[in-house]
């Protein structure tokens, strides 16, 4: 198992993170080659400020305040479930303990990570958000359309991270390194998973948002 | 894949532009949109969610730039292109939606999904699946030059008997005039109140100004069925009638997609900025108003709560926000209301993007106005105004529908009833 875990951790992880960023790295390439559309209309607004206003917006505040959008009460659950669980995403990604020592080791410097009972507190929130989307997901009409098997995939691999990880820390199973292992391999395979799903979103947000915002700022609407 | 199927593919391959293709990507499926779609929320149908309306346009981006998606292909799993998918599409793009872009407020991701709508059924309409209605009206328009038989010779008539009748002085193709005033064939053939309002408000400002005999009306069938090349066709003969006469301005009436067409799409479809600019009727009478040009009379207005619907085109596309508040507050004091839900966040009437033209859609288009029926009837408004004729249009046939007792008007005509007279006469 020794074994498992170290080329889990090792070899395997660098291949699949390498996999990761070239693949990532490819998709946006893709998209980018097929040039943007340039707008000849004269900007009644300012479509930078629209993009930065659209974006803080989008990062800060709708996610967390679903009510002050006015727009998503019919989609409460999703939108107040998605935003915690990409808030706890974000904070176990980059902030537990052990993780900070990886990031150490990819990057060469560290920062202090929260205190894991903290962390623990999120790595909970994230579990129980994602088994409340999947089961939103089954049982929503509209969602029962627009879902594939690939968006319950999505859910199912980024929760074994987070279930190996809280399993391992309160040790619920024996052997750790059996849980550890099965924890890196399925990182592993979420790296490769990622740039082959909408898990990819995370970064062309990075575009559609500001985009929406320039847009409705240049016609002097408000994002 | 047939030959419908084949040109709906191939035209949407020519528009794919990497904004389309960030959009789709960065969709995670998480059904927000449908909420703010009063085509989904009065009927509860999923097939109604925007972003699912533009699937067929999402299916061409994945089979053509994607590596799974020709993957799929070639496994033999890929998408079906024939007629009887696009008819599918066509009933949902053409008839459940108004292009409104409400669905991008509410998308967490940014998504401009009314847009891609209206991309998408630039391919519905290469394919030439579109609604039979839709089709007979935009021939009509671009054979005859109008949707609603507004001819040269019926122009003329209907422009004279407005002078006569309520005693305003239309200007006609006057060579150097600064503005350019263009109506809707709605306007022209059902609500001339509009016209002479407008009318009685430029020559009380005292504003240097016409109407062309040629570029007529505004109203453009072209960018309801999504057909760029008619689009343009009759945009420029507006164009070409206002670089006849020489204006600097060209003045929409009320009316939002030709706003639309006219302030932000045609320097796109020309190539180049046109050489006069381009202006709605709301934000002229916004300004005049503030600039001291017209003043309006307190008190004339005595027709109870009076509220104000945003058009789509108007506002999320328009961005006239604040004009028509200025006005209408300035026409109705404290006897103006806000609908719950407004400005950039107001819900669609249902009628616009071409939907109210096509007669198998109006069971649907008066569902989707049951949102309406309820703003009103949330505040008590009495009088509802609006600044778009085919918003005008749905609210007529919607209170009638529902059996509201309430009265549907124009931020001009109540602009018009307050006029105090002017330098310029009227």
């Amino acid at each position: 198992m020794n074994d498992v875990l170290a080329f889990a951790r090792g070899p395997l992880f660098y291949g699949c993170l390498i996999f990761f960023l070239v693949a990532m790295a490819f998709r946006l390439f893709r998209v980018l080659a097929l040039r943007w559309q340039v707008d000849r209309a004269k900007p009644k607004g300012n479509a930078a400020e629209g993009a930065v206003v659209s974006f803080l917006k989008a990062l800060l505040i709708f996610p967390f305040f679903p009510g002050l959008k006015g727009l998503s009460q019919r989609s409460a659950l999703v939108f107040f479930a998605g935003g915690i669980f990409h808030l706890s995403l974000f904070l176990v990604i980059f902030f537990t303990a052990a993780h900070t020592l990886v990031w150490q080791s990819l990057l060469g410097f560290r920062w202090d990570p929260i205190p894991t009972p903290i962390i623990d507190g999120f790595t909970a929130a994230t579990i129980l958000a994602l088994i409340v989307l999947a089961i939103n997901r089954a049982t929503n009409p509209v969602l029962r359309l627009l879902s594939g098997p690939s968006s319950y995939l999505n859910l199912l691999f980024v929760l074994i991270p987070f279930l190996t990880g809280f399993i391992m820390y309160h040790r619920l199973i024996q052997p750790y390194i059996a849980v550890y292992a099965i924890h890196m391999l399925a990182v592993d395979w979420l790296l490769v998973w990622i740039p082959l799903s909408r898990i990819a979103h995370f970064m062309f947000y990075f575009f559609s948002r500001p985009a929406h915002g320039a847009e409705f700022a240049r016609r002097n609407a408000v994002p | 894949m047939d030959q419908y199927g084949k040109q709906a593919y191939d035209e949407y391959r020519q528009i794919l532009r990497a904004g389309i293709a960030a959009q789709f990507d960065s969709c995670v499926r998480c059904g927000i949109c449908a909420g703010s779609c009063s085509f989904y929320t009065e009927t509860g149908e999923p097939r109604y969610t925007p972003i699912w309306k533009a699937e067929l346009l999402r299916r061409a981006y994945e089979q053509d730039a994607t590596l799974l998606g020709k993957l799929r292909s070639l496994l033999g799993w890929g998408y079906k292109w024939d007629f009887d998918t696009l008819k599918q599409w066509s009933v949902l793009d053409y008839e459940a939606c108004t292009s409104c872009n409400r669905c991008a407020q509410a998308c967490p991701m940014g998504i401009s999904i009314g847009a891609l709508i209206h991309k998408a059924r630039e391919g519905l309409a290469a394919a030439g699946v579109v609604p039979e209605d839709l089709q007979k009206v935009t021939r009509k328009a671009v054979e005859e030059g109008s949707p609603l038989g507004v001819t040269q010779e019926v122009f003329e008539e209907r422009m004279e008997w407005i002078a006569e009748e309520w005693e305003v002085e239309i200007p006609t193709d006057l060579i150097g005039a600064d503005d350019l005033v263009v109506f809707t064939s709605i306007e022209i053939q059902k609500f001339p109140t509009g016209i002479a309002a407008i009318a009685k408000i430029l020559n009380t400002a005292g504003l240097h100004w016409t109407i062309s005999r040629e570029g007529r009306e505004i109203t453009n069938f072209g960018a309801f069925v999504a057909d760029a090349a008619i689009t343009k066709q009759i945009a420029l003969r507006i164009v070409e009638a206002a670089e006849k006469l020489k204006v600097k301005r060209v003045i929409i009436s009320e009316c939002g997609h030709a706003n639309d067409v006219m302030r932000w799409s045609l320097p796109n479809l020309l190539g180049h900025r046109p050489s006069f600019e381009v202006v709605h009727i709301t934000e002229v009478m916004a300004d005049l108003l503030t600039s001291g040009r017209i003043q309006l009379k307190e008190g004339v207005y005595k027709g109870g709560p009076v509220t104000y619907h945003d058009p789509c085109k108007i506002v999320r596309r328009g961005g006239m926000v604040e004009e028509p508040r200025i006005l209408m507050k300035a026409v109705a004091g404290e006897q103006f209301r806000e609908m719950k839900e407004n400005r950039e966040k107001n819900w669609c009437c249902g009628g616009g993007g071409g939907v109210i033209s096509i007669g198998e859609a109006e069971p649907l288009r008066m569902k989707a106005f049951g949102v309406k029926v309820r703003q009103i009837e949330e505040i008590g408004a009495q009088v509802v105004a609006t600044s778009c004729s085919n918003c005008r249009l749905q609210f007529v046939d919607g209170v009638k529908h529902y059996n509201l007792p309430v009265k549907v008007t124009t931020v001009s005509e109540l602009v018009a009833a307050a006029l105090l007279p002017g330098k310029g006469g009227n």
